[in-house]
């Protein structure tokens, strides 16, 4: 008796799920402190309970995450080129 | 050899492992002021916290520095000047203390006294003017962008890149050091210099400008936004 929603959010999908988020900029805040590792207990129980049932926010929750894994993983890390180790190296040692 | 460095408890803000360290603040500071904590590292006590310390560190210092200046030979020169830089300020860093954060601090500021200024580009947007404009609306207005992760899944890292490029570098710096370096915001705070409520208010927006940008290349490559409305 589950009403499927065409969301492409895999996890539940509840007959009183919110259509629309009267406070999403503030939501948005709290998803990206999540995300960052940086919300307190009582600010992850409060989203969590939200993310359940709110399908803005829900969204939201999903692009903030793949755009942060767009920049974790997608993007070329540069590695220091041989030489310049070299170099500092060799200037570190005429200190003194 | 048994030289531990000194520790004063008046520049300790924090618990023991965040203590409030004095850091090169550009070329101002050619000596050690007075309140400074006194290290006094042996010569060979100075190569082996340099060699243990910092130069593991080096990978990320030169993607943060490409990633500032979006040049080689500019990464190169900035990796370099910051760790000259380091050595010869060896002894305002504490042993075990976080050293990411204390090598990032002097490259960022190394970039805004030194290559900002001689930048080869001419200056982009500049972060005043755009913290300016945005300040300007009222901060609960702050929109959230319309977008979906579909629509975003697919680009590939140049993409991603140019997007992130794109950005004033200030808003740039903040996002290459949460979500590229995995810095937290007390630590952003420490390296950039601003209070936490600003860290999280400039990623904030950065992310939105960020999103933008990937909108537009999500678009421009026929990704479709579809609205089921």
């Amino acid at each position: 008796m589950q009403t499927s929603l065409p969301t492409s959010s895999s996890s539940s999908a509840r007959p009183e799920m919110k259509e629309h988020c009267s406070h999403s900029a503030d939501c948005l805040k709290m998803i990206q402190l999540i995300l960052d590792g940086e919300a307190t207990e009582q600010e992850l129980a409060r989203v969590k309970a939200n993310l359940e049932s709110c399908k803005p926010c829900i969204e939201m929750y999903h692009l903030e995450k793949e755009v942060k894994e767009l920049l974790t993983k997608r993007i070329e890390k540069r590695c220091c080129p041989e030489q310049l180790v070299a170099t500092i190296k060799s200037r570190i040692l005429s200190f003194s | 050899m048994s030289d531990t460095p000194t520790r004063d408890d008046r520049d300790r803000t924090g618990g023991p492992a965040e203590p409030d360290q004095f850091l090169p603040e550009g070329d101002s500071i050619e000596q050690p002021s007075e309140d400074t904590p006194a290290r006094r590292y042996t010569e060979e006590q100075k190569y082996q916290v340099f060699n243990k310390e910092f130069m593991p560190h080096i990978d990320s210092m030169y993607n943060f520095a490409f990633r500032l200046t979006m040049d080689e030979d500019d990464a190169n020169d900035l990796v370099q000047d910051t760790y000259l830089k380091a050595f010869r300020f060896i002894s305002s860093f504490e042993q075990g203390t976080n050293a990411k954060a204390w090598l990032f601090r002097i490259l960022k500021n190394s970039f805004i006294n030194d290559y900002r200024k001689k930048s080869k580009e001419p200056a982009k947007v500049d972060y005043q003017d755009v913290e300016t404009t945005y300040n300007s609306e009222d901060a609960e207005s702050e929109h959230t962008v319309d977008l979906r992760a579909e629509s975003v899944s697919d680009l590939i890292g140049d993409e991603v890149a140019n997007a992130l490029n794109s950005l004033p570098v200030d808003f740039r710096t903040v996002i290459i050091l949460c979500d590229i370096e995995g810095f937290t915001y007390e630590e952003m705070a420490k390296i950039l210099d601003i209070p936490i409520g600003t860290v999280r208010s400039r990623l904030h927006r950065a992310r939105n400008l960020l999103k933008e940008k990937l909108r537009d290349y999500a678009s421009s490559m026929g990704y479709k936004e579809e609205n089921e409305e």
